[in-house]
């Protein structure tokens, strides 16, 4: 099996399930705020007659809204999690440079 | 991720994080502070689970009824207008926080979070059907057999059984509980309802069941930031290393220092019982939510011992150092100020509160028209919202301009406690009287009911200027 190449930094890399948590979660918990604050502002009914669903009720409204609020932040969270891996990739049997 | 770059240079705290996790299984404490743990869970609990039942003026008590967009706490109503109040409890509930840690660290991550108490129900639960915590463990390291899979059975049927209720009454407080109830119980509910009580459900079957610590230990923010409220006043939990060490076993009722040793017998209860696993021996640490489980297990050996209790105890960083606790200090007296200001601010708020709003839109389409007479027209619509809980009956005039006119109803305009009233209304004036294209009038609206309720709201005129 190839190994990926990683670099010394990856020793800092969480587990997985880690990772899953550290983006799914925090970007629950601004998803969360920003449909209240979203929804103490515009009423559901009125974007979803706009939207061209008129028959949306408010609770499905308010569902459809912090489902997508969570994927935006969501795939926010994903990005940072991926950006922050170190570019500067060595292989992995090289020795690690001396600091 | 390969083996060479794992292994070098790699910090022992890294490799925390690598260990896959083992579950913990706590052993049951009883003592002061376990019995004080139970009475907030069952006062918590049975609040949670109560609430929605209870009745304020034939309508729940506590209702976010968000398919209309009120939240009724007891006597009052809230609107979407009223965010500002919803901000400043924020605000309260912030720095009472700041406050609460500073005072008494942990404490509310022991007693009171939502995560500590529904993990102590849930291995309440879990106890019942499976046995103490050895008895867990033995299970789970045995064979898959026949009892196996039937009491796992069990106990996954009763935590579901309990999380599919809290998903029930967390939905309950925003649909009515008892429709709500009703229409479960003849398998009617709305798809959007259904949906929430499920997730709600499931996450709380998944961290009280299964993410437990974890929860604690890696996803909760105030865990993480709470070490910036804490300083050398403040209450912790801690082993009293000085008394205790050196540590090892001895017999019951033999003097520490005939043997030569501090008081610790190194049981290693105190690890057993940690819901997260922590020794408390090796100093605070971050991952310890502050349950005191530890401190009620240390006091009973010392009991047994013969020694006096408190080796394990709550205290304070400068208590430790033998230097005085000081609980009044600079950062407390602001908080506490701030917390002052703010809460006389909202309670003044409420109280000084009118009733009643009103929105104005001004015709989008077209900026004002001329009549036949040569008068200016602006049109507008109002919404206005009566949020008293009585039936009003509203006047309506405009002032800001000489010789302004309504057309339209600005006489006993009726709204029902709780509607929303629209009214499309002109507004006309000569158009000499005019010093500007756009010019601010105010909207005056007075209940004839209770003239106490009025309102003024601005708006703007716009027309030609005639010069
Ligand atoms: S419970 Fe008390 S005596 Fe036992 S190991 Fe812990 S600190 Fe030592
Ligand atoms: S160290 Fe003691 S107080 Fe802290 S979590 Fe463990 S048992 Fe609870």
């Amino acid at each position: 099996m190839p190994t990926l190449p990683t670099t010394r930094h990856d020793n800092n890399q969480l587990p997985v399930t880690q990772q899953i948590v550290s983006v799914m979660w925090p970007s629950f918990l601004t998803a969360s705020v920003a449909t209240i604050i979203f929804f103490t502002l515009f009423d559901p009914t009125e974007l979803a007659m706009i939207g061209g669903f008129p028959n949306l009720t408010r609770t499905g409204g308010y569902t459809i809204g912090f489902f997508c609020f969570w994927l935006l932040t969501s795939v926010s969270c994903a990005l940072t999690c991926y950006f922050r891996r170190p570019t500067n990739l060595r292989k992995p049997d090289e020795a690690p440079p001396q600091s | 991720m390969s083996q060479t770059a794992a292994k070098d240079n790699q910090a022992p705290i890294e490799q925390e994080l690598y260990k896959k996790r083992e579950k913990i299984y706590p052993r049951e404490v009883h003592g002061v502070f376990a019995a004080l743990r139970l009475l907030a869970m069952a006062a918590l609990l049975g609040f949670y689970y109560g609430m929605p039942w209870i009745n304020w003026d034939d309508r729940q008590a506590i209702l976010f009824d968000l398919p209309a967009r009120k939240f009724y706490i007891f006597g009052l109503t809230f609107w979407p207008q009223d965010f500002f109040y919803l901000s400043m409890l924020l605000i309260i509930a912030a720095f009472s926080l700041f406050l609460f840690t500073a005072l008494a660290g942990r404490l509310w991550c022991g007693y009171a979070c939502p995560q500590t108490v529904w993990t102590e129900i849930y291995m309440w639960i879990e106890r019942k059907i499976e046995g103490g915590s050895r008895k867990q463990k033995k299970r789970d390291q045995g064979p898959r057999d026949a009892s196996f899979f039937r009491i796992k059975l069990a106990k996954h049927s009763a935590w579901l059984l309990f999380s599919l209720w809290t998903g029930l009454t967390f939905v309950g407080y925003f649909t009515p509980i008892r429709e709500l109830w009703g229409s479960g119980l003849t398998w009617n509910l709305g798809p959007w309802e259904t949906f929430w009580i499920f997730f709600y459900g499931f996450a709380t079957y998944g961290n009280a069941g299964f993410m437990r610590e974890q929860v604690c230990i890696y996803m909760c923010p105030y865990a993480r930031f709470q070490s910036v409220m804490f300083d050398h006043d403040t209450l912790i939990i801690s082993y009293d290393e000085q008394r205790g060490d050196p540590r090892g076993s001895r017999k019951r009722g033999t003097p520490s220092s005939s043997v030569g040793l501090g008081d610790c017998i190194d049981c290693g209860l105190c690890v057993q019982v940690c819901p997260v696993g922590i020794d408390i021996r090796d100093g605070l640490q971050y991952q310890c939510i502050g349950c005191a489980a530890c401190i009620d297990v240390c006091d009973d050996i010392m009991d047994k011992m013969g020694y006096p209790r408190g080796l394990v105890k709550y205290t304070t960083e400068n208590a430790l150092q033998g230097k005085p606790t000081k609980t009044i200090r600079p950062r407390l007296l602001v908080y506490v100020s701030v917390l002052t200001f703010v809460s006389a601010a909202l309670v003044y708020a409420l109280w000084t509160r009118i009733p009643l709003e009103v929105d104005i839109l001004r015709d989008r389409n077209v900026l004002y028209t001329e009549t036949d007479e040569g008068l200016v027209q602006n049109v507008y619509n109002l919404k206005i919202i009566n949020m008293d809980d009585q039936l009003h009956r509203y006047s309506l005039s405009v002032s800001g301009l000489e010789g302004l006119r309504v057309i339209g109803q600005t006489e006993d305009i009726e709204i029902v406690s709780g509607a929303v009233a629209d009214l499309p209304l002109r507004v006309e004036i000569d158009p000499f009287a005019l010093k500007s294209t756009s010019s601010e009038i105010m909207f005056h609206i007075e209940s004839t009911v209770t003239p106490e309720i009025a309102i003024e709201e601005r708006a703007r005129f716009l027309g030609p200027v005639m010069r």
